[in-house]
């Protein structure tokens, strides 16, 4: 007897597969639901609240929301001291990404052209392993290794460079008493956490690139710089745009940093956290917090104008 | 004359691994010459060492009586028309055509127009603005061409340039590939594996094997005459016969070869077997017999009786068709 042209299910496995295959949407529509619940109450839901409570304002002597209509609180933003602290954060932010960019790219490239077997996993290993270890752990290291009895400093007058960090306290807008304490700290450190951020997205752009179209580049006479130029940067770019949102937005809205590396001025997120905790002025913060998104907004509008994704 | 490309005991070594061990080769200029033979036999890396991709462990590369040996491929004049293509995703047809002329800082109308000749010649005209990912395989690789071709190289080197398309569009394109080499004039070296469009294409080619070339020679010589039993194998269809065998036949106690085409069945003979296969192409059958280990075949033409499978037969050709050949 030969075997039947149609196998018996075989339990309730079968039988739930053969209901995929007749209804393919059916699969998709249970893996989906669970993440569009939560990335629709939990997160556009929150989002919406918070964009609410930035349309409300507080009332300065008795200190109750007033739950009305007003764009007062967003005027607020506009004061000198808080146009001051956006400024700041922006620029740290925008330094802190381009600095994570320049430094990134030399490793990424490197971990997607070059290491092979034992070397790729050294560089993951490499890239996530401060990841294992606590936040705030490292930023207090950061602090200790920064400090004017710091390992830095004692290394630096060891080596006759000391003057190199006295020349960076001196610039105007870095001054400290040490790097923990100058802005310049602040940017070293949020440099240091953020910088897996921007490597392991640049790896994966540049991983795609075939090695034939850097030879096609050459041998249709390019030198490296123009190579780097017109084929390798447009085509990594959708990688560095994804690490720049990371690092950008997470300098954005970090509040811990600030507080313990550098001059303690203000930066947007400690001001979101000062405002709703001690001074009780939530739609003040929800403004404020309105702030990164409106900057991410902008960034990527023009990143899309200058043709960042065309490569994608 | 000028030979276009000159290697003199030109040698790449990966490690412990011959690449290409110890070539000596000249393409004549003005020559269609492919480079054929199998997955690691030294083609690939032999066009790589023109282009300037690879660097020769040991010996000396010349293009036009120059060495290269220390000349980088962004100077050398030569183009690929790459396996993949290696079109630039990012860019247009018209600006990935005029990428050549970009690097070298032609001002844009110039490059453009000239990009146009380009597609004309590759016949895409039209197809400037659009994207290699909006071409199909046949038009990219006409892109491809284009690209290569704008900056008028002294050799154009073409690795596996078909092997991706299906065997029609394969067809057109040798046609238009050796057409448009006529029409240009230019050395195109060509990298194959497969044996009917080195033939059909080349005008000399070089059979490699394990690094090394086994034979050089036009596409008659190497199908008529294959100097040594790997030759033989790869390149044709054509019967080997080992020493004993054609010592039956009357020859000499050597391997040779016998073309399919000029063998024929005969009722008896001094070597003779049953026929194992039948292969009905048409323009006649291919059949096979088995004389003791080594497997025979012979093609009998449209028209003419074919015996069945299993039918004893022997086989007969005329004196001249069997040719000697080395061992390796």
């Amino acid at each position: 007897m030969s075997a039947p042209a149609i196998l018996p299910a075989r339990g309730a496995a079968d039988r739930l597969t053969g209901v995929f295959w007749r209804r393919p949407n059916l699969l998709l529509l249970i893996l989906v639901t669970p993440p569009l619940l939560w990335l629709g109450v939990v997160y556009l839901g929150s989002l919406a609240a918070l964009l609410l409570q930035s349309f409300y304002s507080i009332d300065e002597f008795s200190g109750v929301v007033k739950e009305e209509f007003t764009l007062k609180t967003y005027a607020e933003l506009f004061r000198a001291q808080n146009l001051d602290i956006i400024l700041r954060t922006v620029v740290m932010a925008a330094a802190v990404t381009l600095a994570c960019a320049i430094l990134a790219f030399p490793i990424a490239y490197f971990a997607a052209r070059y290491a092979r077997g034992p070397w790729k996993a050294a560089f993951y290993l490499g890239v996530m392993l401060p990841l294992w270890s606590s936040y705030l752990v490292k930023v207090y290291a950061w602090k200790l290794i920064l400090a004017k009895e710091g390992v830095l400093t004692w290394a630096a007058s060891g080596t006759g460079t000391g003057f190199l960090i006295d020349g960076i306290l001196s610039i105007p807008g870095l001054e400290g008493s040490s790097l923990s304490t100058s802005p310049f700290g602040t940017f070293l450190v949020f440099v240091y956490i953020w910088l897996p951020y921007m490597i392991l997205p640049m790896q994966a752009a540049l991983e795609r690139v075939p090695n034939s179209m850097l030879e096609a580049s050459a041998d249709l006479g390019a030198t490296r710089g123009q190579t780097f130029r017109t084929v390798i940067l447009p085509l990594a770019m959708p990688g560095v745009i994804a690490g720049s949102i990371f690092t950008f937005s997470l300098t954005l809205g970090d509040y811990i940093i600030p507080q313990i590396v550098g001059n303690s001025s203000r930066f947007i997120g400690l001001a979101v956290y000062q405002l709703q905790g001690t001074a009780g002025n939530i739609p003040l913060a929800a403004a404020f917090a309105v702030v990164p998104i409106v900057i991410m907004l902008i960034y990527l509008t023009l990143a899309k104008r200058a043709g960042a994704f065309d490569a994608l | 004359m000028t030979a276009a490309v000159e290697f003199q005991n030109v040698s790449r070594h990966f490690g412990s691994v011959r690449a290409v061990d110890g070539v000596d080769l000249t393409i004549a200029e003005g020559s269609f010459f492919a480079m054929l033979g199998p997955s690691g036999s030294g083609k690939t890396t032999c066009l790589r060492l023109i282009s300037g991709f690879e660097k020769p462990t040991s010996g000396t590369i010349r293009i036009f009586g120059e060495d290269v040996s220390s000349v980088p491929p962004h100077l050398r004049n030569v183009n690929t028309v790459f396996q993949d293509y290696a079109l630039f995703p990012h860019m247009n047809v018209r600006d990935n055509v005029a990428y050549g002329l970009m690097v070298k800082g032609m001002g844009r109308a110039q490059r453009h127009a000239k990009a146009e000749e380009m597609l004309a010649l590759v016949k895409l005209s039209g197809y400037g603005d659009r994207k290699p990912a909006q071409l199909s395989g046949g038009q990219r690789q006409r892109v491809a061409l284009a690209r290569a071709l704008v900056n008028e190289p002294r050799v154009l080197l073409l690795d596996e340039p078909l092997g991706a398309l299906d065997l029609k569009l394969r067809e057109a394109m040798q046609d238009e590939l050796k057409a448009l080499q006529h029409k240009l004039g230019l050395t195109f070296v060509f990298v194959t594996h497969d044996q009917h469009e080195a033939l059909s294409m080349a005008d000399h080619l070089a059979v490699f094997n394990e690094g090394k070339i086994a034979q050089i020679g036009t596409p008659q010589d190497i199908y008529d005459r294959p100097a040594t039993r790997f030759v033989a194998d790869f390149v044709g269809s054509s019967n080997v016969l080992p020493p004993e065998l054609t010592r039956a036949l009357g020859g000499p106690p050597q391997w040779a070869s016998l073309r399919p085409e000029a063998t024929k069945l005969a009722a008896t003979g001094p070597v003779s077997g049953p026929v194992t296969a039948l292969r009905y192409l048409g323009s006649g059958t291919r059949v096979v017999i088995r004389a003791g280990e080594t497997e025979i075949a012979a093609l009998v033409p449209a028209g003419e009786p074919v015996p069945a499978e299993g039918e004893i037969r022997a086989i007969a050709f005329a004196p001249q068709a069997l040719h000697l050949m080395g061992e390796a």
